[in-house]
């Protein structure tokens, strides 16, 4: 018996995608390029729900991009969606941590507290594209906010399941696998998200 | 979404808020949409850079396999046939001696005349020596 028959048949044999060749990486890399720019807004706008500060927000998405980008371009692109939000839904807890911790921490400190929702932005900035006549947009931008309080009120894990199924448009086994856990699981953090929405946005909104 | 909410309500509500959501995403200011392309580029760009790194990667195992073998055969190519190696300097001095020897050789060819001559020459002696000894008398 010869050494090379002792060893595993699967690691002789590579079975993985061929490697890309310069066209191929080129047709990848719009292809990515696509598939980032139609996410990004509605990313963004995710994250910012869940982070209510626009700079982490920001920072969650970059970092969920690069992540995409570097390990996982290589993947099939019909996985591109489901991967980028569970990396995207992990920036956003890491964040999150991150962020109670740094509270925690800045109690035991004298100075001026840090209240990210008084920071002050420039007002260029904030401008948005025209489009819908004042009055109903304070009215949408008011039920927003109200929808956006309600948000962040939800467990994470609802709040996450309610997003990525009605804001992104997961089906349930893609929202699955970007929670990282069961469809069942899925159902059931929906269901509950919705019903409390129901509850605290009430009739009238 | 609400294919297992068929209570009107829900689906309201997830209706309302879904539009709600898609105008904000319009809303979003130019300052934004600037800074989120320029995180995309940069993702991209490290995309490209990744992707060298990951085909070196994911080369075949039978592949590197074959590299390291031909690289491990040259290398012994090398270190018995270099001209560094004990082996080597014997082999090229042997080559050089071959070499003074051609020229020996093309050399008498060239001066075959001369040879001649001392191949005359050494009948004469030998005849002579012949002559020598048959005449001397035995003690």
């Amino acid at each position: 018996m010869s050494g090379f028959d002792t060893l595993p048949s699967a690691w002789m044999v590579w079975d993985g995608p061929a490697p890309a060749t310069g066209g191929a990486v080129l047709e990848q890399t719009r292809a990515l390029d696509k598939f980032l720019a139609d996410i990004e807004r509605r990313a963004f706008r995710m994250a910012q729900v869940a982070l209510r500060d626009p700079d982490d927000a920001m920072d969650a998405v970059q970092d969920a991009m690069l992540k995409l980008a570097r390990n996982y371009a290589a993947r099939p692109s019909a996985e591109w969606r489901p991967l980028f939000y569970r990396i995207l839904e992990n920036a956003i807890r890491d964040l999150q941590r991150r962020r109670s911790v740094r509270k925690r921490f800045m109690v035991w400190l004298p100075g001026p507290k840090e209240d990210p929702d008084n920071e002050a932005q420039d007002p260029m900035e904030t401008v948005a594209d025209g489009g819908t006549p004042v009055p109903e947009r304070l009215m949408q931008d008011e039920a927003m906010q109200k929808l956006e309080s309600s948000l962040r009120a939800l467990p994470a894990r609802q709040r996450e399941a309610f997003t990525l199924r009605n804001f992104e448009g997961l089906d349930v086994a893609e929202t699955a696998s970007a929670m990282g856990c069961s469809e069942g699981s899925v159902k059931t953090h929906y269901s509950r998200a919705v019903h409390t929405l129901r509850e605290q946005l009430g009739e009238v909104w | 979404m609400s294919e297992e909410t068929l209570d009107p309500a829900i689906s309201a509500l997830e209706e309302r808020s879904r539009a709600l959501f898609e105008d904000s995403v319009a809303g979003l200011d130019m300052g934004t949409r600037s800074r989120l392309t320029q995180v995309r580029h940069a993702a991209l760009a490290a995309a490209d850079a990744s992707a060298g790194r990951r085909w070196l990667m994911r080369m075949p195992v039978w592949a590197s396999a074959a590299g390291v073998t031909a690289a491990a055969l040259l290398g012994v190519a090398l270190w018995f046939g270099g001209p560094l190696h004990p082996h080597g300097q014997m082999a090229a001095a042997d080559a050089q001696s071959k070499f003074e020897d051609l020229d020996i050789i093309a050399a008498s060819d060239e001066s075959s005349g001369d040879a001649m001559d001392m191949l005359q020459d050494d009948i004469d002696f030998y005849a002579w020596a012949d002559k020598t000894a048959s005449s001397e008398p035995t003690a």
